[in-house]
């Protein structure tokens, strides 16, 4: 599965992985509000901002190609909108769908390629996101890919079972059935899981290894970034 | 339908984000209101299993298929206002950890799926939902929740003038209808599977349908209005004074009368445009509504018949 790659990322280790993940959110929004705020015509703005990107998919020791590629989930939905753009004769419009989507889509991944996810959630949970959704978004996570290979199990299973059948109908509601028990059994789950946590005295938050800390080089990551970027802006 | 960045408007992104924000907000104080402390591993777990849940096909036509989305489910089986937080955290982490979906269209992307089509899911649920006509309720709630949530996302880049021929605008409303069809169909089928594996999973809303049928549908509408409202009138405002302010740095050495006039056609113009495309936005979602409500009505009668 191609998350995993993205943990995988967020395990090494450079300046930007060293950086708060606070620091990171804060300018990643800079990033985007920058960038979406940018007018289309100003080619060379846009410019800079790529270029900022690039070298911080190096400066993180990324795979360039990678991330390049991994950032191209986006263009199905924007190549589409702006082949229509480009075809009802707004081409500038068309190119500015484009690549603008494209280099948000590549500034989340670098932050996310570079913060591992607990340590992403902890820094959200510090700006302010309320503690019960950082808490379902900690729990979702853990157990994404135990479900999901359990629904993949599930899936085999039922192909075995009525490969050949051409009905739509028992088809339909074989589907139903394993969605209903991927249902039950995930339920039985989470109270096996919350009663096993009790146990191991569990207080209703996550205690991570290495608590966050916002040091003075986070300070100036932040402060110098965004001083680039809105004057790179306002040029 | 996520909805990448760059997609919207400033001004529109902004107020969704302005909108989602104390929306998920209060909708979070009433789930931990609600909700005791064993729920809470609950909650990310069948957020979980609705990741997982898109894994598993259905047949539905000549080789293609479709997947829950999940809405209608988990406001059926968790409750409303847990189903929205669940709903928001799929959506965040759909963004963030598989780039489906923009950082600051969050708010956007969370207030059509996550609010408007949660809610607008559960309503014929709280409505229908305790008597006899069950079935059609839950296949109601899970054809509007993808339907508002569809329509939402298209009005929205409209309105941000993103560049829609009819013919895109009508082909985006049929896969709407179709997928929300499916969707209505999967909700049915796999609740009935639930039910007789255990009757406690599906919750049973109480019997107290006028009052909370005003409640919930007054809070719908008036987020629905609300954000309707705040969306068509905020580029307006905003895109004025941008130009106006784009004029005031660019013609900064020109006569301070001719920046003024300028800006004021500038105004004009874009005023009308806009005023053009919201009214069609809003016409072309009532009637959207309307029609599926009808379908819905119609489909689920023959279902349960």
């Amino acid at each position: 599965m191609h998350h995993v790659l993205l943990d995988r990322w967020s395990q090494r280790a450079s300046a930007l992985h060293a950086r708060d993940p606070r620091a990171k959110i804060i300018v990643l929004l800079v990033f985007l509000i920058v960038l979406a705020t940018t007018p289309v015509q100003a080619v060379v703005m846009v410019g800079i901002q790529a270029a900022l990107l690039a070298a911080a998919v190096l400066l993180a020791g990324l795979p360039f190609a990678g991330v390049l590629a991994r950032a191209a989930v986006v263009l199905p939905f924007s190549l589409t909108f702006g082949l229509i753009s480009w075809l009802a004769g707004e081409p500038l419009r068309a190119l500015a769908l484009v690549e603008k989507s494209y280099l948000s889509t590549l500034a989340v991944l670098l932050v996310v390629g570079t913060t591992p996810l607990p340590r992403l959630l902890s820094g959200l949970e510090a700006l302010g996101v309320p503690r019960l959704l950082v808490l379902v978004a900690q729990f979702l996570y853990r157990y994404l890919f135990v479900i999901s290979e359990q629904a993949q199990h599930m899936r085999v299973a039922a192909a075995c079972r009525q490969g050949s059948s051409r009905h739509r109908r028992p088809r339909f509601h074989a589907a139903a059935g394993a969605l209903a028990m991927l249902f039950a059994r995930s339920y039985n789950r989470a109270e096996g899981v919350h009663r096993a946590m009790l146990a191991r005295a569990f207080t209703g938050r996550f205690s991570t290894l290495g608590s966050l800390r916002f040091g003075a080089v986070d300070g100036l990551f932040v402060v110098a970034t965004s001083l680039f970027l809105v004057l790179v802006r306002l040029q | 339908m996520h909805i990448p960045d760059n997609f919207l408007s400033t001004p529109v992104w902004a107020t969704f984000d302005a909108i989602s924000l104390p929306a998920v907000a209060l909708m979070v104080k009433r789930a931990s209101r609600q909700l005791e402390d064993t729920r809470v591993p609950l909650l990310g777990v069948m957020g979980a299993f609705v990741f997982a849940a898109q894994m598993i096909n259905f047949p539905v036509g000549v080789g293609t298929s479709g997947h829950l989305v999940g809405g209608a489910l988990l406001a059926c089986t968790l409750g409303p206002a847990p189903a929205v937080l669940v709903m928001t955290v799929i959506i965040a982490i759909q963004a963030f950890v598989f780039q489906d979906g923009g950082v600051l269209a969050l708010g956007a992307n969370v207030f059509n799926m996550a609010i408007a089509g949660v809610l607008a899911g559960y309503l014929p649920i709280q409505i229908w939902g305790a008597g006899g006509r069950r079935r059609r309720a839950l296949f109601a709630g899970a054809v509007l929740s993808v339907m508002v949530a569809g329509s939402l996302a298209l009005g929205e880049l409209l309105i941000s003038g993103v560049v829609m021929p009819r013919a895109v605008i009508l082909t985006a409303v049929a896969l709407f209808a179709v997928s929300a069809l499916i969707e209505g169909a999967i909700t049915v089928s796999v609740v009935g599977a639930l039910e007789k594996l255990n009757t406690g999973f599906v919750q049973r809303p109480e019997r107290s349908p006028r009052r909370s049928l005003a409640a919930l549908g007054g809070s719908a509408l008036a987020l629905g209005a609300v954000g309707f409202l705040f969306a068509s009138t905020a580029p307006d405002g905003i895109e004025r004074l941008g130009i106006q302010l784009g004029l005031a740095t660019k013609t900064a050495f020109h006569a301070p009368l001719a920046d003024y006039t300028i800006g004021y056609f500038g105004a004009g113009y874009f005023g009308s445009a806009w005023l053009r495309k919201a009214t069609a936005g809003l016409a072309g979602l009532l009637l959207i509504y309307a029609v599926c409500v009808a379908a819905a009505r119609w489909i689920g009668r023959e279902k349960s018949a």
